[in-house]
C-alpha cells in the first residue's frame, strides 16, 4: 500500500482506547476525588448560533469539543498533543485507499445521543448531507472534495452526496469517496462542522435551539443575552479518553454580560472560574504578580497582521509595502499586546511552530532568521523611490483596545514615513467583513488569523490564493487582494505534492512563504500567546493547541 | 423679575446703601441697566476670580503647541513606544515592562512632575499634559459651539412653542420628541462607517470623518429638547402672568413683549444651563469620538483622553483623572461667572444681600 | 391638555396618542434608512459564517429576505414585530426579539426607578438647602459638589466604583457587602437584588442629582422674588415654610420637565453605559450589543420601545404642568 499515511501529517493510527494501565488508574482515582461541582465561565458576549455545523467561532468550537463528536476528533491533550487526530465515533483512523480517494470508517457501537437515540450509519450520512443543505460556511471550502459535493452546492435542498458518502448499515461502515486525494481530509473530519448529529435534525440553522450530541456534556438552554446552561449528558459513557473524556464538573454555567475588567475582578474574588475574553492590558501586571499561579500562558499558532491592499494606492506599489514592513517597530507592538511574555515579532505569513515554517526575516536592520529592529532609513528611501509620499492612508481597525492601539501606532509610523494617515475603528463584529469587501476601498487594516487546523495551506492557500479573492463580496478572505499567478500555481502544485511527500511539501511551503513576503502583501506584526486567567479552585487546567482550554478536563471540587 | 424695577428699589431703600450705582441712578445719572450690570460685575470678586481662571484655561489651551515644544519637548501626536527620557540622571524607558511575578504587561510611566511627561505617559507613550492642553482646544471649541447651538435653538423653539401655543406648539413639541428619541448612537456608527471612504459634501462644505462640525451639530441638536422644553414651560407660565397679559391688553406688538418681558427671563434660565450643558457636551463628545465621529486619533480632546485613560484605570489613573479635573474646574468657573452675570443683570439683586 | 377650555378630554388624549404613533413610526423609518445607508450593514456574510462561499451568501440573503426591495423589507419587519410577534434577530439566528425585550425590561426598570428615587430626593434636598442658605459656604459647597457630579462621565465613574467596591477596597468594611456584578432577580430574594443595585443606582443618579439640584436652586431663588412670595413674607410666614409651600411648586416646572425627558429616555435604554459597566442585562445593554453587530431587528425594536416611553413621559409631564402651576396652560 502506498504510504499515504505519511501524507497525513499529524494524524495518527491512534485508536484512543489503548491507554497505559497506570494512567487509567490515575484517572479513575482523580475522577472519584474531583467529580462534581459547577464551573462558572464568563464572557462579554455570545458567539452567535449554537448550530455546530454553522458556527465558525473559536468561542463555541471550544465548547463543541465536549458536546459533539465527529468520526474523528482532535485529541484532548496538552499542547501539541491537541493537534493529533484520533478516532472518535469511528473505531479507528482509516488508512487511505485507492490513491487517497477512498476512506472507509467503521462506526463504533453503543454510543447514544443525549436524547437517548443510538448513533447509526443513517445519522452519519445525514449529517454530511446537512452540511450542504444548510449552506454551511465550509461546505464549499473544506468538503467540496467529496464526490457529489458540486451538485449539493448548486442545489443544497436536494443534497444526497450520492457516491460521495456511502453508508452500509449491515457492516456499520461509512465510505467516503473524494474526487482527488486530500491529505488534510482527516483534519477536516475532526472539526465541529463535521459533527455527527441525529438524522432528524432539521436542515436549517438551529440558532438558539440546541441539537442533541454525543459528548460528555449537553446544552440545557441557550439565551444569547444571558447564558448557556451546559449539563452532563445522561446517556454518555466514555469510550475513548483521548477523543471524548468523561467530564469532572457536573455543570458549566457560561454567562454573558461582564466586561473584561469585571471578569478579572470576579475571578479574583472567587465569583467566577474562567473568562473567555483576553485580560485587559492594565490588569496584566496585577494578575501576573498577585495571582501568578492562576495565569496560564500558552503559545498560539496565530498571527496579527496588517493586510495591504495591493490594488489601491499607495500600496499597489511594492516599494511602499516593503517600506512599511521595514519601518514598523514590532517590539513596540509586542509591548502594546502585553510584553515579551505574551507575544513575539514575526515577519512571515506562517507562524512559528507551524508545519512549513522556517525562520526568516527580510524586513529588519540585519536581515536573517529573526527580526531585530526597524530600518527607518531604508523605509524612507523606498517611500521616496515609490513616489507615494504624501498620499492619504486610512487604517481600519476594530474598536477593541489592542486593535485600536496597534492601528494608532501604525498611523504614527505612516506619518513618520511622510504619508497622511488616519485611523478608523469600527465595531469588532462588523470590521472583519467590512475589510474584505473591495467596494469599501480599504487600503490597510488590522486583522488576525488563527488556524482552523495545523496545515500550512490553512494560512497561505486560504489567505493569499486567487480563489480566495472575490471582489465586491463580504466574504473575500484574501483581504490584500493579491493574485499572483505564478505563486498560485506553485501552491496548487505543492498541495498535490503533500499527498505523497509531506516533508518536501513543507519545505516548499516555506519557500512560498518567503516568496510572498518578498512581494509583501501584508505587514506581519506579531504572534500572540493565549492568556487564560482561572480561579484558585480550578484544577487540572489543560490547554490543547487546537481548541485551547478543555473544560471537560478541569475540576472545581 | 423685570417690570417696575425702579419702583421696587424705591420701596426698599435701606438695602441700596452698598449699591452706589442705584443711588447714582436715583440721583439722576444716566447709567443704563447694562452698564450698571457691568459695574456690579466688576466689583464681584468671585466673578473676577472665575473669569481669570477661565482666561488661564483658554490661554493655556491656545498655548498648547508652545508647551509641547518648549516645556515637554515631545510631539503629543506621535507614538513614542520605544522612547526613553532622563529622570534623575537615568535613562528610563517610557513604556515599562513588568519585572515582577510572571512579568506580564507593559505600563507607561507615571507622573514625573517635571517638564517632560509632567502627568506621565498614555498607552502610546505620549505626554499626557501636552495632550491635555491640546485637548482643551478641541473640547472647549466643540462643547462651546454645541452649547451655543443648543441654547439658541432651545430659546427659539421653546419661546415660539410656549408663546404661540396651539398647532405651532404641537408641531414643535413633536419635533422635540423626535429629536430626543432619535437613535443618536446608530446615526454615529453609521456616519463613522460611511465617512471612512467618502466625505459628505453639502454645497461648499466638505465634511470628512474628522470634521468637528459633525459632533457640534449632532450634540447641539440632540440636547436642544433638554433645554427647549423647560424654556417652553417657563414661557407658558410667563405668557399668563399679569404683566404680560397687561402688555397684550395694552396692544403692545408681540416682538416687543418678547424682547422686554419674555427673553430676559429666558436668558437668565439659559445662563444657568451653560456650565451644565458644557459638562454634558464634553462627555457626549467623548462617546461620539469613541464611535469615530469627531475628534480622531491622534488628535485629543478631554473626552478622548478620559477614554484613553479607561484602559489604564487600574495602573495609571492620572490619565483619566487629569482631564476630569480640567472639566470640573472649567465647569465650576463657568458656573460662578454665570451666577455673577445673572446677579448683575437682575435689577433686584441688591435686595438679596 | 386639561383646563384649556372647550375641548373634551377624550379628544385631546386621542389626538395625543395619534401624534405619538406618528413619532414612533417616523423614528422607525429613520432607523431603517440609516441601517441600509450604512456600507457593511448587510448581515449575510456575518450570519453565513467566516469565509463562506458566494453561493452560501446568496442562500442566506434569500432566507432573510434581504434581496427584496427596501419598502417590502420594512413592511415585513414591522409586520413580524407588531402583527405576528415572531421577529427574529439577525445576529443570533432564531432568537425572538420580543421575549428578549420582555426579559430585559424589568432589569432596566429596576435600575432606573431606584436611581430616579435617589436623584429626585437628593436633588430636592440639595436644591432646597442650597437655596435656603444661598450665598453662604454651604450653598457654594453643595453646588460645587453638584457640578462635580455633572462633570464625571458615567462610564468612567462606574468603572471607578467597580475598581473601589469590587477590587481595591472590596475587603474593607466599606464594600465587603457588595455582591458580584450582574443582576439578581427579585424572585431570588430582596437582599441580593437590593445590594447588587445600590452602587449602580448611585452611579446613575450622581449626574442627575447635580444637574437637577443646580436648576432647582436657581429656580427657587428666582421664584423667591415673585410678588406672591413677597406677599407671603409680608404676611410673616417663616422662610422655610415659604420656600417649601409656596416657592417650590412653580420652581418644579423645569424640574418635572427634565425628569420626564430623562426618565422616559432612561427606561427606554439610555442607561446603556451604566448597564454594560455593571453587567446588568437590561434594554440598554441589549441596544448596545445590537448596535455593535448592526442587528437591525433588535435595533428597530429597542428604538421603537424607547421612543414610546419618551413620548409617553412627555405627555404625562404636560398633564402634570397644570397641577404644578395654574398659570401654565399648554397645547390647546
Amino acid at each position: 500500500m502506498k504510504n499515504f499515511s505519511a501524507g497525513i501529517v499529524l494524524a495518527t493510527l491512534f485508536t484512543g482506547t489503548a491507554l497505559a494501565p497506570a494512567a487509567a488508574d490515575d484517572r479513575a482515582a482523580l475522577m472519584s476525588q474531583h467529580r462534581g461541582g459547577a464551573i462558572r465561565a464568563v464572557a462579554k458576549a455570545a458567539g452567535g448560533t449554537m448550530d455546530p455545523q454553522i458556527n465558525y467561532t473559536l468561542q463555541y468550537w471550544q465548547l463543541y469539543q465536549a458536546i459533539y463528536d465527529g468520526l474523528l476528533a482532535f485529541k484532548k491533550g496538552q499542547g501539541t498533543e491537541g493537534f493529533k487526530v484520533v478516532a472518535d465515533l469511528a473505531e479507528e483512523v482509516p488508512a487511505p485507499q485507492d490513491d487517497g480517494k477512498t476512506y472507509v470508517f467503521k462506526l463504533r457501537k453503543g454510543i447514544k445521543f443525549s436524547n437517548g437515540d443510538p448513533v447509526t450509519v443513517k445519522d452519519v450520512v445525514a449529517s454530511f448531507q446537512r452540511i450542504f443543505k444548510i449552506s454551511g460556511p465550509t461546505a464549499g471550502t473544506f468538503y467540496n472534495g467529496i464526490v457529489g459535493a458540486d451538485a449539493c452546492i448548486k442545489t443544497p435542498a436536494s443534497c444526497t452526496l450520492d457516491g460521495g458518502v456511502v453508508g452500509d448499515e449491515a457492516a456499520s461502515t461509512i465510505t467516503f469517496h473524494l474526487t482527488q486525494a486530500d491529505p488534510e481530509f482527516m483534519d477536516k473530519l475532526a472539526v465541529p462542522h463535521a459533527s455527527i448529529l441525529p438524522a432528524a435534525t432539521p436542515p436549517k440553522d438551529m440558532g438558539t435551539d440546541s441539537i442533541p450530541g454525543t459528548g460528555a456534556y449537553m446544552i440545557k438552554s441557550y439565551n444569547p443575552n444571558e447564558r448557556i446552561d451546559i449539563m452532563r449528558n445522561p446517556h454518555f459513557k466514555e469510550w475513548s479518553a483521548d477523543a471524548q473524556p468523561d467530564a469532572f464538573a457536573d455543570e458549566i454555567s457560561y454567562e454573558f454580560g461582564l466586561t473584561e475588567e469585571a471578569a478579572i475582578t470576579a475571578i479574583q474574588n472567587g465569583q467566577a472560574d474562567w473568562m473567555f475574553d483576553p485580560p485587559p492590558a492594565d490588569r496584566l501586571g496585577e494578575i501576573g504578580t498577585k495571582n501568578a499561579d492562576q495565569v496560564h500562558v500558552n503559545p498560539l499558532t496565530a498571527v496579527w497582521y496588517a493586510p495591504l491592499n495591493v490594488n489601491l494606492p499607495p500600496f499597489n506599489d511594492v516599494r511602499a509595502r516593503q517600506a512599511l514592513n521595514y519601518a514598523i517597530d514590532r517590539d513596540a507592538l509586542v509591548g502594546i499586546f502585553g510584553g515579551a511574555q505574551l507575544a513575539a515579532p514575526v515577519c512571515q505569513i506562517l507562524p512559528p511552530g507551524f508545519p512549513g515554517h522556517v525562520d526568516s526575516c527580510i524586513y529588519t536592520v540585519d536581515p536573517g532568521a529573526t527580526w531585530s529592529a526597524p530600518d527607518l532609513d531604508k523605509a524612507k528611501k523606498l517611500v521616496a523611490e515609490s513616489g507615494t509620499k504624501g498620499q492619504e492612508v486610512t487604517i481600519v481597525t476594530e474598536d477593541a483596545e489592542v486593535s485600536k492601539n496597534v492601528g494608532t501606532y501604525i498611523q504614527s509610523v505612516l506619518n513618520d514615513l511622510g504619508y497622511k494617515a488616519s485611523v478608523k475603528p469600527i465595531s469588532s463584529n462588523i470590521q472583519f467583513t467590512y475589510i474584505q469587501n473591495t467596494n469599501n476601498k480599504v487600503q490597510i487594516s488590522i486583522s488576525q488569523w488563527y488556524q482552523d487546523y495545523p496545515e500550512a495551506s490553512d494560512f497561505l492557500n486560504v489567505l493569499l490564493s486567487c480563489d480566495s479573492f472575490h471582489p465586491g463580496s463580504d466574504a473575500s478572505i484574501n483581504i490584500s487582494g493579491m493574485c499572483d499567478k505564478d505563486l498560485d500555481a506553485r501552491m496548487k502544485t505543492v498541495l498535490r505534492q503533500a499527498v505523497t511527500d509531506p516533508g518536501g511539501a513543507n519545505a516548499e511551503w516555506a519557500k512560498i512563504d518567503q516568496a510572498y513576503m518578498e512581494k509583501a502583501p501584508w505587514a506581519p506584526l506579531f504572534t500572540p500567546k493565549h492568556v487564560d486567567f482561572v480561579s484558585k479552585r480550578l484544577g487540572n487546567f489543560t490547554f490543547s493547541n487546537q481548541f485551547y482550554w478543555l473544560p471537560a478536563l478541569s475540576w472545581v471540587k | 423679575m423685570s417690570g417696575g424695577a425702579l419702583s421696587e428699589a424705591l420701596a426698599h431703600p435701606e438695602t441700596s446703601a452698598a449699591d452706589g450705582d442705584l443711588g447714582a441712578s436715583l440721583a439722576g445719572s444716566p447709567a443704563g441697566p447694562w452698564r450698571r450690570a457691568f459695574r456690579r460685575l466688576r466689583r464681584d470678586r468671585a466673578a473676577l476670580g472665575a473669569g481669570i481662571v477661565l482666561l488661564v484655561i483658554l490661554v493655556a489651551s491656545l498655548a498648547a503647541p508652545l508647551y509641547a515644544s518648549l516645556v515637554s519637548r515631545t510631539d503629543p501626536f506621535r507614538s513614542n513606544l520605544s522612547g526613553k527620557i532622563m529622570i534623575d540622571g537615568k535613562r528610563t524607558p517610557i513604556m515599562q515592562p513588568s519585572t515582577e511575578g510572571r512579568g506580564l504587561g507593559v505600563t507607561p510611566i507615571g507622573p514625573t512632575w517635571r517638564g517632560s511627561y509632567f502627568l506621565g505617559a498614555d498607552a502610546q507613550g505620549r505626554d499626557v499634559a501636552a495632550r491635555l492642553l491640546h485637548g482643551g482646544r478641541n473640547s472647549l471649541l466643540i462643547a462651546g459651539s454645541a452649547t451655543a447651538i443648543c441654547l439658541i435653538l432651545a430659546a427659539i423653539i421653546g419661546t415660539t412653542a410656549g408663546f404661540l401655543g396651539g398647532g405651532v406648539d404641537m408641531v414643535l413639541s413633536r419635533i422635540l420628541d423626535v429629536l430626543w428619541a432619535f437613535p443618536v448612537y446608530l446615526l454615529a456608527i453609521s456616519l463613522s462607517i460611511v465617512l471612512i471612504s467618502k466625505p459628505i459634501i453639502i454645497g461648499p462644505i466638505t465634511i470628512g470623518s474628522g470634521s468637528l462640525i459633525l459632533p457640534i451639530v449632532i450634540i447641539g441638536l440632540v440636547y436642544a429638547p433638554y433645554v427647549a422644553r423647560p424654556v417652553r414651560g417657563q414661557v407658558l407660565a410667563l405668557r399668563n402672568s399679569e404683566f404680560v397679559l397687561a402688555s397684550i391688553g395694552l396692544g403692545m406688538p408681540t416682538w416687543r413683549i418678547l424682547m422686554r418681558d419674555i427673553l430676559p427671563n429666558v436668558s437668565t434660565t439659559l445662563i444657568v444651563y451653560i456650565p451644565l450643558m458644557m459638562a454634558l457636551n464634553i462627555t457626549t463628545e467623548s462617546a461620539l469620538s469613541f464611535l469615530s465621529v469627531g475628534v480622531q486619533p491622534p488628535d485629543a480632546s478631554w473626552g478622548t483622553i478620559i477614554l484613553d485613560g479607561q484602559g489604564l484605570l487600574y495602573t495609571r489613573p492620572a490619565v483619566s483623572l487629569a482631564p476630569g479635573v480640567a472639566i470640573v474646574i472649567t465647569v465650576l468657573a463657568l458656573n460662578l461667572l454665570g451666577d455673577s452675570v445673572r446677579d448683575a443683570l437682575d435689577p433686584r439683586a441688591g435686595l438679596r444681600r | 391638555m386639561p383646563g384649556s377650555g372647550g375641548e373634551p378630554m377624550i379628544a385631546v388624549i386621542v389626538a395625543r396618542i395619534v401624534q405619538m404613533l406618528f413619532v414612533m413610526l417616523g423614528i422607525s423609518v429613520v432607523v431603517f434608512l440609516i441601517f441600509f445607508a450604512t456600507p457593511g450593514a448587510d448581515p449575510s456574510a456575518r450570519i453565513a459564517g467566516r469565509n463562506a462561499t458566494q453561493e452560501t451568501l446568496a442562500a442566506v440573503r434569500k432566507d432573510f429576505g434581504l434581496d427584496r426591495p427596501m419598502p417590502v423589507q420594512y413592511v415585513l419587519l414591522m409586520k413580524r414585530l407588531f402583527v405576528t410577534g415572531d421577529l427574529t434577530s439577525f445576529a443570533n439566528r432564531g432568537q425572538r426579539v420580543i421575549p428578549q425585550i420582555m426579559d430585559a425590561a424589568p432589569i432596566t426598570l429596576a435600575l432606573v426607578l431606584g436611581a430616579a428615587v435617589l436623584w429626585v430626593v437628593g436633588a430636592l434636598v440639595l436644591g432646597v438647602v442650597a437655596a435656603a442658605s444661598r450665598d453662604t459656604l454651604l450653598d457654594r459647597g453643595l453646588m460645587g459638589l453638584a457640578l462635580i457630579g455633572v462633570s464625571m462621565p458615567v462610564f468612567w465613574f462606574g468603572e471607578v466604583m467597580n475598581l473601589l467596591s469590587q477590587s481595591r477596597m472590596h475587603d474593607t468594611i466599606f464594600f465587603s457587602w457588595v455582591p458580584s456584578l450582574g443582576y439578581k432577580p427579585l424572585s431570588d430574594g430582596f437582599a441580593p437584588w437590593f445590594k447588587t443595585l445600590v452602587i449602580p443606582w448611585f452611579t446613575l443618579a450622581v449626574l442627575y442629582i447635580g444637574f437637577y439640584a443646580r436648576v432647582l436652586r436657581a429656580n427657587l431663588v428666582e421664584t423667591y422674588h415673585e410678588d406672591f412670595i413677597r406677599t407671603a413674607r409680608a404676611k410673616g410666614l417663616g422662610p422655610l415654610r415659604i420656600m417649601l409651600r409656596h416657592a417650590l411648586r412653580p420652581s418644579l416646572i423645569p424640574f418635572v420637565t427634565m425628569f420626564g425627558l430623562d426618565f422616559g429616555a432612561l427606561v427606554g435604554g439610555a442607561a446603556l453605559l451604566t448597564e454594560v459597566v455593571f453587567g446588568l442585562n437590561g434594554i440598554g445593554r441589549l441596544t448596545y450589543v445590537a448596535l455593535q453587530s448592526l442587528d437591525l431587528p433588535v435595533i428597530l425594536a429597542t428604538v421603537i420601545y424607547a421612543s414610546f416611553f419618551v413620548v409617553a413621559a412627555n405627555a404625562l409631564v404636560d398633564i402634570a404642568y397644570a397641577a404644578l402651576d395654574p398659570r401654565v396652560r399648554s397645547g390647546r
